[in-house]
């Protein structure tokens, strides 16, 4: 995996700023709402990154970024949320082990 | 026969998506003016109004708002003076509190709509970084966001209810049976 920067500081500031608020408000919110602030961030950091990370990368970005936006709309449909969250980690897990197999062949 | 009070009651909705268009300055005032019409707890009026235009400060907002989905050019964030609720001698808990800024907020919306402008509600932020973020005084604690703007054309999104409802589900008359 390349070790170029993909995020500057401004945004790697506004993601800090989003998971410290969104740990505190979760304290007064359904536990729900706790995935919901995850996705927020993980859509955040893959636009943020969208730009400068690898070409391998992208088809990961682009899953994440096409699919959590509309997430929220239906968080209430557990039989559509969760496999799609299920499909996201895949996607996400995918990425890992292409990752891990060329950093090991190289 | 038509109600134009009710019909802008049940048309109301949740808006997120809105237009960069900024909000005439005579409708944020009349929004203002309903808002201090709104009903309030033995007339105390706790409630005071933070109008927010600066793009500056609309993204900070934004940033220690992990709840505020709207990119909106006016936030009107209410706040409750907690010098007025010590001078009453009001305890802390005080139910009327918190209702009367779920009051004003709703007479905001209302308002704002029958102008033909979008808004939308935001209790999901920090109140200590909006404490921050605004250099607020000790005595006003910000407890709820109106966003208000144009709606954009296309099609909104939003949080879908759990069930549909009609108001039989949720009213019960009189007194309950014993079990």
């Amino acid at each position: 995996m390349s070790a170029k920067l993909v995020l500057t500081e401004e945004e790697a500031l506004e993601l800090l700023a989003l998971l410290v608020t969104s740990a505190r408000i979760q304290i007064d919110e359904p536990a729900r709402y706790g995935p919901l602030r995850l996705l927020t961030a993980a859509d955040r950091l893959s636009t943020f990154i969208k730009e400068r990370a690898s070409a391998e990368a992208q088809p990961m970005i682009a899953e994440l970024t096409t699919t959590i936006p509309d997430m929220a709309m239906y968080m209430s449909d557990e039989e559509r949320y969760v496999p799609t969250l299920d499909r996201l980690c895949r996607v996400v897990a995918q990425r890992l082990v292409e990752a891990s197999q060329n950093e090991a062949a190289s | 026969m038509t109600n134009p009070t009710l019909d802008i009651i049940k048309s109301r909705r949740v808006i997120r998506d809105m237009t960069s268009q900024p909000v005439e300055t005579e409708k944020l005032e009349a929004i203002l003016e309903a808002a201090r019409w709104s009903p309030t707890g033995g007339n105390l009026k706790l409630n005071r109004f933070v109008v927010v235009q600066d793009p500056r400060n609309l993204r900070l907002l934004q940033l220690v708002s992990p709840g505020m989905f709207q990119r909106c050019p006016v936030v009107i964030i209410v706040c409750v003076d907690w010098g007025v609720v010590k001078a009453r001698e009001l305890p802390e808990h005080s139910r009327p509190i918190l209702m009367d800024v779920g009051a004003a907020a709703q007479t905001m919306m209302l308002a704002a709509h029958s102008q033909g402008l979008a808004s939308g509600p935001v209790t999901s932020f920090s109140q200590s970084a909006v404490q921050v973020v605004l250099n607020l005084p000790d005595n006003l604690t910000p407890e709820m966001f109106v966003c208000i703007g144009y709606a954009e054309p296309r099609k909104q999104t939003g949080m879908r209810g759990y069930e549909k409802v009609t108001w039989h589900d949720l009213t019960y008359w009189e007194r309950f049976e014993d079990e």
